[in-house]
């Protein structure tokens, strides 16, 4: 949806930051409502496509108003509340408010007020207007299968890869990248970071076409591979950020990424000397950063993150900790997607983590919000007839959907 | 929370001027509006929107946002939407207000301006665009449900726009404001004997418009369901007693006295062999076998030489 990004500058002046926040308090004021969204919406059993909406009505919401005015947990179950509707998967306020309550802290539940329901409820017509009523939200993850049913190789790896990019992208909800980048292209940038850090490199697709370098060329236009490495270390220096809240606890081993400056620009300059360098979103601006950051590569790994739980020491990587056995990956012709909002796959029973579930402190960062979905039951919905029945497919059919008169 | 009220309620009213009313519907009234900033001509509809405990009803928001999304593809043949805001709320009640691009007028007002009929070639384009908004509509899986010439905008340079889709239609009974006959004149048979229906019922409704742009009358004008059926069937003949959806149908097949039918081409001479083979492709009693918006993109009618008309 058009009008929905902001480059960096952009994102550098919200109303919040001119309203006095400083910038690093308002990233961690974004994390923590996301974190906060994300751990509601899965206490209440919410897909992850729901939660996701929510997360991404939230920071649209931050971009018009301040969190000085607007305190952040009370925005975020309003922004639950709606998508759980607008995802036709509804909650009743009072039930996520009982949540908010167990899940916050006495302080931060005060700023619901003696009335939290009306609270929130009279938040929803606020947070409508501000998001011009676009309630229809892509995400990473649709693409993400998308994609890897496109790829081949060994099969193995590639499931590990897409969980590995699955939580990625999970995390990458506590970042402004759903801001800056269309979800095709977050989806791309990480699973190039899952197979970078899985180690499990891409050389065949179906669809392979001579004019393609890379397997994305197929999914998305003109990325590059600064505007990719921007992308995996915003999403990475979320497990280098100190949590304040568990500052007294030891950092784990390795808690900051490695700071050597070797230049990001080997793998970088074979794209960006290519004819274009525009790209699909607003952002043009964004390597600016990359630069001074390392290559991502295996030794990259993203430290243990602050959960009180140890990873199990057979997982390959300290922050995956599946416990069910992967879903399958069916090979085959790329599918078109049902839309998310109708047939979210299923979840894979219950969470791995269960002692941070029944009481995640808000401060915490839990390395992952769901599991991959296995690939099978993303089947497209009925032709339903009527209005409201479904989600616009226009641009599945294949022929042009219309023409000037 | 003080901020919330300055923020979320009546922008419509901070916005946008009204200057008269243009239209009052079943389910709302059109207002012509200025916005005072820009100072564009927009058409206000104020939708009443019934508030649930939990705000607002999901099915109404699915809607909202279906149609912003819809909105997203710049259909040349839809109405766009600019804005949405609420108004003020009462009671149980919470006004909203749709922001829609003002257009000249509707294809009701458009027929009756041209006293000396249109001319065949006119018919064809006005036809052509109105198959394909609906075909757009249907492709994203909506039926319109009440395509009739005062839903049809025909902008000043003779474009024509879908209006009035989506939005409040589910209320469908509660929310009709009672003093507004809704016309039963382009209604499908499969709507007016109250069988589930589908996009096809869309289609009949186009049968009945393009017929009408030949004759400028309306086709079908029956002030009950059982007058309009009649009215049908007097026309079109009754249809074979095996297409009669015996087991669902509330009204038999014999209930029908009807011998012998009028033809299309008798009501609208003008009509050549191409328009009408479409029209009677429409005007198919059995929805399965009427004629779908893609398939009437294809006919003959809209792929003929301009000069044969
Ligand atoms: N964008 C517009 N520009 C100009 N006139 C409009 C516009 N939208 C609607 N109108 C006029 O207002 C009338 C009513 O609008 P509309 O059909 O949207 O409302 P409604 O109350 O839902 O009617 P209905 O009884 O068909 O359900 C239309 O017939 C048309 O004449
Ligand atoms: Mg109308």
């Amino acid at each position: 949806m058009p009008g929905w990004y902001f480059d960096k500058q952009e994102l550098k002046h919200t109303p919040s930051g001119a309203a006095g926040l400083d910038y690093k308090t308002e990233m961690r004021y974004r994390k923590e409502g996301a974190r906060f969204i994300i751990d509601t919406g899965m206490k209440m059993d919410l897909g992850y496509n729901t939660t996701a909406t929510g997360v991404v009505y939230y920071h649209r919401f931050y971009m018009f108003h301040s969190f000085q005015q607007f305190p952040r947990f009370v925005t975020a179950c309003c922004c639950l509340f709606l998508a759980g509707k607008v995802e036709e998967t509804p909650k009743k306020c009072k039930d996520i408010i009982k949540i908010a309550k167990a899940l916050l802290a006495d302080n931060k539940f005060a700023t619901f007020g003696s009335d939290p329901k009306e609270e929130v409820m009279t938040l929803e017509r606020v947070l409508l207007q501000t998001i011009k009523f676009d309630l229809q939200v892509e995400h990473p993850y649709l693409y993400l299968l998308r994609y890897a049913k496109c790829l081949k190789g060994d099969k193995a790896k590639l499931q590990k890869m897409v969980q590995m990019a699955w939580t990625f992208v999970n995390d990458s909800l506590c970042t402004t990248l759903s801001l800056q980048w269309q979800p095709e292209i977050i989806a791309v940038a990480l699973m190039y970071l899952a197979g970078k850090l899985s180690k499990f490199e891409v050389v065949d697709w179906v669809g392979r076409n001579p004019a393609h370098l890379r397997w994305w060329d197929m999914f998305v236009e003109d990325v590059t591979m600064d505007l990719l490495e921007d992308i995996c270390h915003q999403v990475l220096d979320l497990y280098s950020q100190p949590e304040v809240k568990s500052s007294s606890e030891s950092p784990p081993p390795g808690a900051s990424r490695p700071a050597a400056a070797s230049p990001s620009n080997q793998s970088t300059s074979r794209q960006s000397n290519g004819a274009t360098t525009s790209t699909t979103a607003s952002s043009a601006s964004t390597a600016s950063s990359t630069s001074e950051k390392t290559q991502i590569s295996p030794e990259t790994v993203p430290p243990p993150v602050n959960t009180r739980i140890p990873p199990p020491s057979d997982v390959p990587y300290p922050y995956q900790t599946f416990t069910h056995a992967p879903p399958p990956i069916s090979y085959g012709t790329p599918v078109s997607f049902a839309p998310p909002v109708n047939t979210p796959p299923p979840l894979l029973g219950p969470s791995p983590i269960p002692s941070l579930l029944s009481a995640p402190p808000p401060n915490a960062f839990p390395p992952f919000v769901n599991q991959p979905p296995p690939f099978t039951p993303v089947v497209p919905p009925p032709n339903a007839s009527f209005f409201g029945n479904g989600l616009p497919q226009g641009h599945t059919r294949h022929r042009p959907p219309f023409f000037p008169p | 929370m003080a901020q919330s009220s300055s923020n979320g309620q009546d922008k419509s009213s901070n916005t946008y001027e009204a200057l008269n009313k243009i239209g009052r519907g079943a389910y709302g009234t059109v207002y012509k509006a200025r916005d005072k900033q820009t100072g564009q001509e927009v058409a206000l509809k104020k939708v009443c929107i019934p508030l649930s405990e939990d705000g607002i009803p999901m099915n109404t928001l699915r809607e909202i946002a279906l149609l912003k999304q819809l909105n997203a593809y710049d259909h040349p043949n839809i109405v766009k939407l600019l804005d949405i805001c609420h108004g003020q709320q009462i009671g149980k009640d919470l006004m909203m207000f749709l922001v829609f691009e003002h257009v000249e007028q509707d294809l009701a007002m458009y027929i009756e301006k041209h006293t000396k009929g249109f001319k065949t070639t006119e018919i064809r384009n006005l036809s052509k665009q109105i198959v394909h908004g609906v075909d757009f509509l249907h492709s994203n899986r909506i039926v319109h449900r009440d395509l009739k010439p005062q839903n049809l905008l025909v902008t000043s340079d003779g474009h024509i726009k879908l209006a009035d889709f989506g939005l409040a239609k589910t209320y469908d009974f509660e929310m009709k404001l009672t003093s507004v006959v809704v016309t039963l004149w382009y209604r499908s048979p499969e709507i007016l004997l109250g069988l589930p229906y589908s996009t096809a019922v869309d289609i009949w409704s186009i049968g009945c418009i393009i017929v009408e742009l030949f004759t400028r009358k309306p086709l079908f004008c029956g002030k009950s369901e059982n007058e309009q059926l009649n009215e049908i069937l007097r026309v079109l003949g009754k249809p074979p007693k095996d297409e009669w959806p015996a087991k669902n149908a509330p009204i038999k097949w014999s209930s029908f006295d009807i011998n012998e039918k009028v033809d299309i081409k008798s009501i609208a001479p003008s009509m050549c062999e191409n328009v009408l083979s479409l029209v009677m492709n429409m005007l198919t009693f059995d929805p399965n076998k009427r004629i779908t918006a893609l398939e009437a993109l294809n006919h003959e009618y809209f792929l003929e030489e301009p000069i044969n008309t």
